[in-house]
């Protein structure tokens, strides 16, 4: 069953996504630097009246929990912030695209969190991100 | 001494202000800056332009440096010194070279260093001008450095 990206749904089936992904199991076990919202940004012509977050508490290798929240009660929740519109968290989801090159190219942006620490993880980083492929994902246009 | 403002002593340019790699850079370096105080004196002795080319990206940025003043440009502004072409990752993974401690000199022994050696030989990393320029490379490499 498809789950319509960004939801409630979805953010289950992506927690189940990356604690099933051995990978992200091996990159992320020494990651204890909190909790990361994946922020996609208000887009109201596809029914996101404000910008919404996928918060996962990450820790050691596992993703212990994912809420679906909006954007601002995130935020203060999470030790790292990625934001970026709509359509270029799809692609990043459909096109597996690595994260870094995204934020070289300014599509998302790194708006909280400390950058050496997650340059020191970017094999983790790219993992969570690589999870999402596998949820069966219904995409808003 | 007291600490410079490193925050006023950095700045990205308004044309660079949506180049994501240029923003990394700095952000990288200004972090680097205020957290590693014995890095402070790579950046106060650095004098030169550095582009960065990362080329799966097709994202260019120059970095400016003056002497404990460091502007960042948004693709290739003037005549380098050093240009580094190389894919996103590899540049990214020159901030993770490992330093000789108490030196601070890129550790080409470590697994980092040797990695980034083999890129360098097989052409997957590209730094032009290194021969003429030694200091400002190895400077450079130790203000990126998150180590």
């Amino acid at each position: 069953m498809a789950h319509l990206f960004p939801s409630e749904a979805w953010t289950a089936a992506y927690q189940a996504a990356v604690n099933a992904n051995p990978n992200y199991k091996v990159a992320g076990k020494d990651w204890t630097h909190g909790k990361v919202a994946l922020i996609v940004r208000a887009d109201a012509s596809i029914g996101l009246e404000q910008d919404m977050a996928i918060l996962l508490d990450v820790n050691a290798g596992t993703c212990h929990g994912a809420s679906y929240l909006t954007g601002e009660a995130a935020r203060p929740l999470a030790a790292f912030a990625v934001e970026g519109p709509y359509d270029h968290w799809k692609q990043l989801i459909i096109e597996n695209q690595d994260p870094i090159k995204a934020l070289m190219q300014g599509r998302l942006k790194l708006t909280k969190g400390h950058l050496p620490t997650m340059i020191r993880y970017v094999e983790s980083s790219k993992q969570l991100l690589s999870s999402a492929q596998s949820v069966t994902t219904e995409f808003r246009r | 001494m007291g600490t410079l403002d490193y925050s006023a002593r950095i700045e990205v340019l308004a044309s660079a202000q949506n180049n994501g790699l240029a923003q990394m850079v700095a952000d990288l370096i200004l972090q680097n800056l205020l957290e590693h105080p014995d890095k402070r004196d790579a950046f106060a002795r650095l004098r030169g332009r550095v582009a960065i080319v990362a080329e799966d990206a097709e994202v260019a940025m120059t970095l400016e440096f003056a002497g404990n003043m460091l502007t960042v440009h948004d693709g290739i502004v003037g005549i380098p010194d050093l240009t580094v072409r190389a894919q996103g990752e590899d540049i990214i993974q020159m901030s993770l070279l490992e330093l000789i401690p108490h030196v601070g000199l890129p550790n080409l022994f470590s697994s980092s260093g040797r990695a980034f050696m083999h890129k360098t030989q097989t052409g997957q990393v590209r730094v032009y001008g290194a021969l003429l320029h030694i200091p400002l490379l190895l400077r450079l490499t130790r203000l990126l450095s998150v180590y």
